[in-house]
Parts: C-alpha cells; sequence; structure tokens
C-alpha cells in the first residue's frame, strides 16, 4: 500500500518481535557452530572453524549429503517432468474435465507424510523397494509433483492462449508447440518448481524414517540421529551449511523471477 | 499471383454452447482472390466463424470447405491457414525475425530457405530494418504488421485476421487501413477478416457479410449493402438512418406512395400491394436543405431541434409536423446559411433515396 | 469463445504420467492404510473401538487438539502482524519484510527444531543467560515439555499463516484507509471496522491451513517434546515401528485423514485452497 497508511506503534512492535522470532532463533545456530568448545555453547575464548572442519572431512557426514544430493537431483527430475507435463495438460483441457486431477495434486500438501510414510513402508516391502535409493527417489519425486503443478500453472495463467493457437495455426504440431513456444515462455516457473522440488526432496524426514534404514541414510536422517544422540557443535556446522545453501536456492529463485518479471 | 487464391466455402455452420447457439447455420462462400468480413456487434457469431475456419472451433454442426474439399476434421496446423490474431500473438521471447521464421521452421525449411523468405516477408512489410527486435521494442503498428508478415510467409492457402486493426489508434487505423488493402492487391489471396468497426469493412472489403445473434443478415458489395440494406439491422449497423413506417396508400410499375402520418412518400421501388405496412431507410445525408420553393419527390417542413457542426458539414436533428423527427446532414458547402434552434426549414428528397427495409427478425 | 479449442487426446497423454505416478505411488498406498485399518489385527471395527475404550488414545488425541488449537491461535495473531506490517509497509521495506517470511519457511524444520533445543534445553542458551544475570537460580523447564512443542511449532506455522492473510490484505484497496481516515476514524477505528473485518477471509484460511498442518505435525513435536509430550503423528510412528501394532497405528492415521477432510469440507465455502497453495510457492 505503498506505505500511504503506516501501521501504529503497537502492530509495529508486534511486528519487529514475530520477525525476531522467526530470525534470530535461525541465526543462533552460526555463532554456535563457531565455537571453540567441545559442547553446544557460544565461542568463549575465540572463534574457530574446527567443527566445519570435522563436518567436512567425515566420510559419514560426507556421505549423507552426497547421497542426498543425488535423491534430491533424480527425485526433482521425476517431478519437474510429470509436474510440468500435467500443469500444461491441465491448463489446456478446460478446468472441468481436470478438475479430479487438480484435486488429486493437492493431497500430497494437504495429507500429513507421516500418514503416507507408514503406507509407503508396508508398499513398498513385497515391491523390493525398502532401503533403496529409487524408493526414495520414487517417494520425493512423487510428493514433489504439486510444487511443480503449483509454480507451472502460476506461470502458464501469464501464459496468452493465442500465442499456443498461433503456434499450431501456423502448422506446427503438438511437440514442436511446446517446445518452441509454451515451455521458453514458461522457463522461470519451471526452474522455480524445480529448486521448490529440490528442498522438498533435500529436507525430507518422516518418510526417509520409515522407508529407508542402512543402504540409504540422508543428510536429514544424520542429523535427526545427531539430535537424539549426541548434541556436539558439528551439528551447528551442519545447519548452518543447510542455512547458506536453502538460502542460495531462494536468492536464485527471487533472482531468476526478478528477471522473468522485468523481462 | 492470383493462382494462390483459393475459395472457401461455409456450409449450414452452427456452433452451440450448451444451450447458447453462437453462431445459427451460416452459409457464405468467399472467392479466390476475395477480400470478405464478417461484420457484427459484439456476441455476434462472427469470431466464433473465424475460430472454426480456422480449426480452432469444431462446428456442432456444417462444414468449412476448401477449393470445393471438405476440411472440417482437419486439425488447425494441418490447414494451411495464415492468421492475424488479435492482439497479434507474438512469440514475445523470439526476435522479429524468428517469429516471422517460426511457421518455415516447424515445415522444416533449411535455414538458407528461411533466412531468404523472412526477409522478403519483412521487406512487403516495410520492417527489413527490423529484424532483430522483440515484439516489445516494436510500435503498435509495426507488431501488426510483423503479424501479417507472419501469416503471410509460408504461403497460406487462406489469410484469416480477427479484429486485426483493433487495438490501434484512430488514426494509424486508418493508415494501416490503405495499407492492408493494398497489401492484398499486390499477394493475391483470399483474406477472411473479422471486426465490429463498420468503416473499416466498408474500406476494406470486397464483400462484407453482417452477422447478428449468430445468423446471417446480407452478404453483399459495401455499395450494395449500403444502398440497399435488406433489413432495419443492417440499415442502422452500417451508418446511419432514419426509419419511416406506414401503409402503402398507391402503387404502379414505376413504385408506390407510402402514407406515413400526415405525409404522402414516394418510393421508387418493386411495388407492394395497397394497404401493406411498410418499413423505409432513408439516410441522413440523402435529405437536402430545399431552398424558397425549390421542388423535389418528396417535401415535409419542420423546425430545427438541435444540431452540430461536424467540420465538413452539419448534422441537424429536425421536428417535422407529418413525420416527428428526422435527422439530416448537410455538406458544409451546401448550408448557406445558420443553423439555429427552432429555425423553421424545407427538407426534400428524391424517390429513390428512401429504401423498404425489412423488420428485423426476433 | 476464442480460447475454447478442442483439445485432441495429445493434451490427455501429457497429464498422465503425473497421474500414473501419483495413483500408483501414493493414492495406493495411503489406501492401502485405510484397510488395514479395517483387516488387522482382525477385520472389523475393532481399532476404532479404541477411541471410546483406551485411554490412552483419548489422551492422545486430546494433547494433539490442545496443543494445534493454541499454535493456531498463536501463530495467527503473529502472522498476522507481519502481514498486516507487510502491507502497510512501502516497497522497499516489504521485501525484507517478505524475506523474514520466507527464509525461515524453507530452511529446513530439523535445523529450526535443532535451534531451539540450542536454546532452550537446560544448559542452553536461554537458561544459562538468565542464571549468569543472576535472574534465576535454577534452570527453567523450557524444552522436552509442551512449552517447547508450541514455541517450535508457532515458529514453524507463522509464515503458513502470513501467506493467504497476506493474499486478502493485498486485494484491499488502500484508498479505503485514507477515505476512512479522511472521514474521521482514528487509526483503531480504520482498523477494527474497515481493515479486520476485509482481511477476515485471508485469517480463516490461514486458521485452516495452520490447524490441518499442525495436526499431523512430527519432526518438532518429537524433537522438542523429547518423547514425554506425544502428539497424533508421533504417536502413530511408535505404534509401528517399535510396538508393531498396525491396526492402531493405521487407525489414528485415518482418523488424521479424516479430521483434517472434514475441517478441509466444513470450511470449502469459506477457503480457496488452490489459492493458498498458489500464493505460498
Amino acid at each position: 500500500m505503498d506505505g500511504i497508511h503506516p501501521p501504529g506503534p503497537a502492530a509495529r512492535g508486534l511486528a519487529w518481535a514475530t520477525a525476531l522470532y522467526l530470525v534470530l532463533p535461525i541465526l543462533i545456530v552460526l555463532p554456535v557452530a563457531l565455537t571453540d568448545q567441545r559442547f553446544l555453547s557460544l565461542p568463549q575464548d575465540g572463534v574457530s572453524f574446527r567443527h566445519f572442519e570435522t563436518v567436512l572431512t567425515s566420510p559419514e557426514w560426507l556421505g549423507s549429503i552426497w547421497q542426498s544430493f543425488t535423491i534430491a537431483v533424480a527425485a526433482t527430475v521425476l517431478s519437474v517432468v510429470a509436474g510440468t507435463l500435467c500443469a500444461i495438460g491441465c491448463w489446456r483441457i478446460s478446468r472441468r474435465a481436470t478438475e479430479l486431477v487438480r484435486v488429486l495434486m493437492l493431497l500430497p500438501l494437504i495429507i500429513p507424510s507421516i500418514v503416507y510414510a507408514i503406507g509407503l513402508y508396508r508398499y513398498f516391502g513385497p515391491l523390493g523397494l525398502l532401503d533403496r535409493f529409487a524408493g526414495v527417489v520414487i517417494a520425493h519425486g512423487v510428493t514433489g509433483i504439486p510444487y511443480v503443478v503449483i509454480t507451472v500453472s502460476t506461470a502458464l495463467a501469464a501464459f496468452d492462449p493465442r500465442l499456443e493457437q498461433a503456434a499450431r495455426g501456423m502448422g506446427a504440431s503438438l511437440s514442436q508447440t511446446l517446445r518452441w513456444v509454451i515451455l521458453p515462455r514458461i522457463a522461470p516457473g519451471i526452474v522455480s518448481g524445480a529448486i521448490f522440488a529440490f528442498i522438498h526432496s533435500w529436507d525430507e524426514l518422516v518418510m526417509v524414517l520409515f522407508i529407508a534404514s542402512r543402504n540409504v541414510f540422508t543428510l536429514p536422517r544424520r542429523i535427526w540421529d545427531g539430535i537424539n544422540e549426541n548434541l556436539d557443535p558439528a551439528m551447528a556446522a551442519v545447519a548452518v551449511l543447510l542455512i547458506l545453501f536453502t538460502t542460495g536456492l531462494l536468492m536464485a529463485d527471487r533472482a531468476l523471477r526478478r528477471r522473468s518479471e522485468g523481462g | 499471383m492470383s493462382a494462390a487464391g483459393h475459395a472457401l466455402g461455409i456450409l449450414g455452420l452452427t456452433k452451440r454452447y450448451g444451450s447458447f447457439t453462437a453462431v445459427d447455420d451460416v452459409s457464405l462462400d468467399v472467392g479466390q482472390g476475395e477480400f470478405l468480413t464478417l461484420l457484427g456487434p459484439s456476441g455476434s457469431g462472427k469470431t466464433t466463424i473465424l475460430m472454426a475456419v480456422a480449426g480452432f472451433v469444431a462446428p456442432t454442426a456444417g462444414s468449412i470447405l476448401l477449393d470445393g474439399r471438405e476440411i472440417t476434421p482437419l486439425p488447425p496446423e494441418k490447414r494451411n491457414f495464415g492468421m492475424v490474431f488479435q492482439g497479434y500473438a507474438l512469440f514475445p521471447h523470439m526476435s522479429v525475425a524468428e517469429n516471422v521464421a517460426f511457421p518455415l521452421r516447424v515445415r522444416g525449411l533449411s535455414r538458407a530457405d528461411r533466412e531468404a523468405k523472412v526477409r522478403a516477408a519483412l521487406d512487403l512489410v516495410q520492417l527489413g530494418a527490423f529484424a532483430e527486435r522483440l515484439p516489445k521494442q516494436l510500435s503498435g503498428g509495426q507488431q501488426q504488421r510483423v503479424a501479417l508478415a507472419r501469416a503471410l510467409v509460408f504461403e497460406p492457402n487462406l489469410l484469416l485476421l480477427d479484429e486485426p486493426l483493433s487495438a490501434l489508434d484512430k488514426k494509424l487505423r486508418a493508415e494501416l487501413q490503405e495499407e492492408l488493402k493494398a497489401l492484398h492487391r499486390r499477394v493475391g489471396r483470399t483474406f477472411v477478416n473479422v471486426t465490429h468497426d463498420q468503416e473499416e469493412a466498408l474500406s476494406l472489403s470486397d464483400r462484407i457479410a453482417i452477422l447478428n445473434h449468430g445468423r446471417l443478415i446480407q452478404a453483399g458489395a459495401p455499395g450494395e449493402l449500403y444502398e440497399r440494406p435488406r433489413t432495419r439491422f443492417v440499415a442502422d449497423f452500417l451508418g446511419k438512418s432514419n426509419f419511416i413506417e406506414g401503409a402503402v396508400a398507391t402503387a404502379d410499375a414505376a413504385g408506390f406512395v407510402l402514407a406515413a402520418g400526415t405525409a404522402r412518400i414516394a418510393v421508387r421501388a418493386p411495388a407492394a400491394p395497397e394497404g401493406t405496412r411498410r418499413l423505409l431507410s432513408l439516410r441522413p445525408e440523402k435529405i437536402a436543405l430545399l431552398a424558397g420553393e425549390e421542388a423535389a419527390d418528396n417535401v415535409v417542413e419542420g423546425r430545427i431541434l438541435a444540431w452540430s457542426y461536424l467540420g465538413s458539414g452539419f448534422a441537424l436533428r429536425v421536428e417535422t409536423a407529418s413525420l416527428g423527427e428526422l435527422r439530416a446532414t448537410l455538406p458544409a458547402w451546401q448550408a448557406a446559411f445558420a443553423p439555429a434552434e427552432g429555425l423553421p426549414v424545407r427538407l426534400g428528397w428524391s424517390a429513390e433515396a428512401a429504401v423498404p427495409v425489412e423488420e428485423d427478425a426476433p | 469463445m476464442t480460447a475454447a479449442g478442442r483439445p485432441g487426446i495429445g493434451w490427455w497423454l501429457l497429464i498422465l504420467p503425473a497421474l500414473v505416478l501419483l495413483l500408483v505411488f501414493y493414492v495406493a498406498p495411503i489406501l492401502q492404510v485405510l484397510a488395514i485399518s479395517v483387516t488387522e489385527p482382525e477385520p472389523g471395527l475393532g481399532n476404532y473401538e479404541r477411541i471410546f475404550t483406551s485411554e490412552s488414545v483419548q489422551r492422545v488425541i486430546l494433547t494433539t487438539l490442545r496443543i494445534c488449537l493454541i499454535t493456531t491461535v498463536l501463530a495467527l495473531l503473529l502472522g498476522y502482524a507481519i502481514a498486516y506490517a507487510i502491507t502497510l509497509a512501502t516497497p522497499r521495506a516489504r521485501g525484507w519484510w517478505i524475506l523474514a517470511v520466507l527464509v525461515p519457511l524453507w530452511i529446513s524444520v530439523l535445523v529450526r527444531a535443532f535451534a531451539w533445543v540450542t536454546l532452550l534445553r537446560r544448559q542452553g542458551l536461554v537458561n544459562n543467560t538468565l542464571i549468569n544475570a543472576g535472574m534465576i537460580s535454577e534452570p527453567l523447564p523450557l524444552v522436552w515439555n509442551e512449552f517447547g512443542i508450541v514455541v517450535g511449532m508457532v515458529h514453524y506455522m507463522v509464515p503458513f499463516a502470513v501467506l493467504p492473510m497476506l493474499a486478502s490484505m493485498r486485494e484491499i484497496d488502500p484508498r479505503l484507509l485514507a477515505a476512512a481516515r479522511g472521514l474521521g476514524a482514528s487509526r483503531g477505528q480504520v482498523f477494527r471496522q474497515v481493515f479486520l473485518p476485509l482481511s477476515m477471509p485471508g485469517v480463516i484460511a490461514a486458521a485452516v491451513l495452520v490447524f490441518i498442518f499442525s495436526l499431523g505435525f512430527y519432526i518438532t513435536p518429537a524433537i522438542l517434546g523429547g518423547g514425554k509430550t506425544l502428539m497424533v503423528a508421533e504417536w502413530i510412528s511408535l505404534q509401528i515401528l517399535d510396538l508393531i501394532r498396525w491396526g492402531l497405528g493405521t487407525m489414528m492415521a485415518t482418523m488424521l485423514i479424516v479430521a483434517i477432510l472434514v475441517t478441509l469440507a466444513v470450511f470449502s465455502r469459506l477457503v480457496d485452497l488452490r489459492r493458498i497453495f498458489g500464493s505460498g510457492a
């Protein structure tokens, strides 16, 4: 509202307090990660990077990071391909005919992952997908589809349907229209969806707790064990790395949106 | 190039959306190389007809023929029709040249062939210097010409234009009308245009089809439609008109005399049986201001109710004793008088000026 | 009428991969959960009887509902303050406020729970600071109880409360507020009589969203509850992983789905879910 009617002092105070409540606890892990002590605390005599060193030289942590990364990449590919095609299809076919599909796409966002996780635990057993890379990729990929559908649908809402008609009218086939007209226009939406699908998989813990045990030990799983067993500053170092990584991805997304809006 | 023109046939075309009938049994032929305009108010079904011809709308009934061959079931990309969309639908992520090259690219033409044709097409619309610009860097008129070049570059069987000039301001529209007309003559293809702008339709078209409520009301050359409107709607929509209603008093071989109010109006038209009710359309510019004792086939007297100056002339609203209110437009050179409210005037028109029209079907 | 074309079979094929994936790998496992709840250990509604007979089942349901309600109320209050500030902020300040909401939203829930443990545990930063300052002599019990759970959950839910409220506040025409001031209303009157009523759709949407997300929340309550305060999700996990009581676990999971769908159905007239998620992404 462009500051025409600024909020009063009470509202402003509560808003500031809330913003601090949201941000400060996250920032607190930074000094804790830099502590020179062996236990979780603020730095006493100086700043030290040894806990970062511990994490970045530990084969367990690195192994989990790599595993989480590859799973997230594979799951993102699955989500992006299925989600993008689905969003385009729903966009082009009438609203009423695809209502069921759209509702279906919302289920993974609404139904708690604990319910899905116990379901998968039983479902994957006979399929031999428990504790398998493929199993986790499928679980994360399928639940990531809605994020892509939403961002791509948003991008498509701004897409002029006459461009598609123009392309078809000039003789372009469905796949030519997709590749040359629709996809380049909605690319920012797809990248946005990919970023969210990636973060979704990268952070996902509940499903992994049920469908993975030893062979697949993702980063969130290792953090979970760390919090429950030994609270040491190395955990804080991991937390800092994760915060930087997520923030970086979000900034990339923001920059991308700004560019596509500006251009 | 006239061999490039194809004939389009529309046969009994009907489109219903649920209980709403957008197009109601329209049949129309467009000759080779003809410039046909579908004219009507919004909701008259003109755009739906164009979309059915293009293949974007599946007709509920009827068929579309190209040179007598049925093309109704073909998808749009198989029809080889060029189309200029309302708002142009230029691809915003492609340069002007890439936009124009698009239809050639989808047809698998080699790069060299594409470049040559694109250059020729851009030269045709005088945009050769703008090939590398993005659409948003062009003015509205330039974008419109890119859309034209893109629609013509692949030598389409037919060029379809959906309100091609509606997004432009009035002056530019007049300029582009001229250009579009010249382009049509140059390429010799069959053009089908959709508009709600009657001036545009009159100045551009070889033939106009007037639509209302999904039905074809009348089709013909612009002059024919203007001079001989078939119904009240056509007379009213295409230009302005006075309407005079009455009963045939006497009739002979040359025409009839209509009794309207206390007036007797001579009409030169095919005779009608005495006593039948007829409706006349009388264009305001066909009414003349009579001086002194000057005579005419029909003369009425009245007083000026209101007047306005148009630059090229005057528009008068005259309250007559016998026919009620009449509208007349007078060329400025003829109006050697100073109009004023309440001024008594004599108006006259020839027996050919008023033409009988039908009441609109409900 | 121009946009309505005739979508061919090709467009339906585009939907197929996502549809098949979702049906085979999402809907089927969940239907299986519903099925297990009425077939194990023996066919029938025996598991559901436990809602009326088992005190521990009742306790976990009541605890969950209580925490969810407290969380929803607090998240709405704090979220409203932020959304209000964002709506009225200058465009430049708005970007920073939104960042303060979005960054926590996307930071791993584990990282956030870990941060709260660091702050709130017995030897945590808050207790140490207070003891060193001489304000308390014994550490306060700030975590591994219901208080800790609520602190962590509200922290997680505030961004989800902000987004729908923000969307609805942005639709309020700023000239209305200026007009109300011009007509002689005080700042408080403008808020109570113009802004608040106009923002209610967003508040209701936020309440529904936060409540249904809270119901099935697992990680934060598990970490900050320390196993002493059990909410539904952790209880389900306990039944399945530790006690191998599939019937009971799936019964509770089914109840969770039912509770969420009923909440949505009741409010579906007031809340357009697709819009909430659309603005959240």
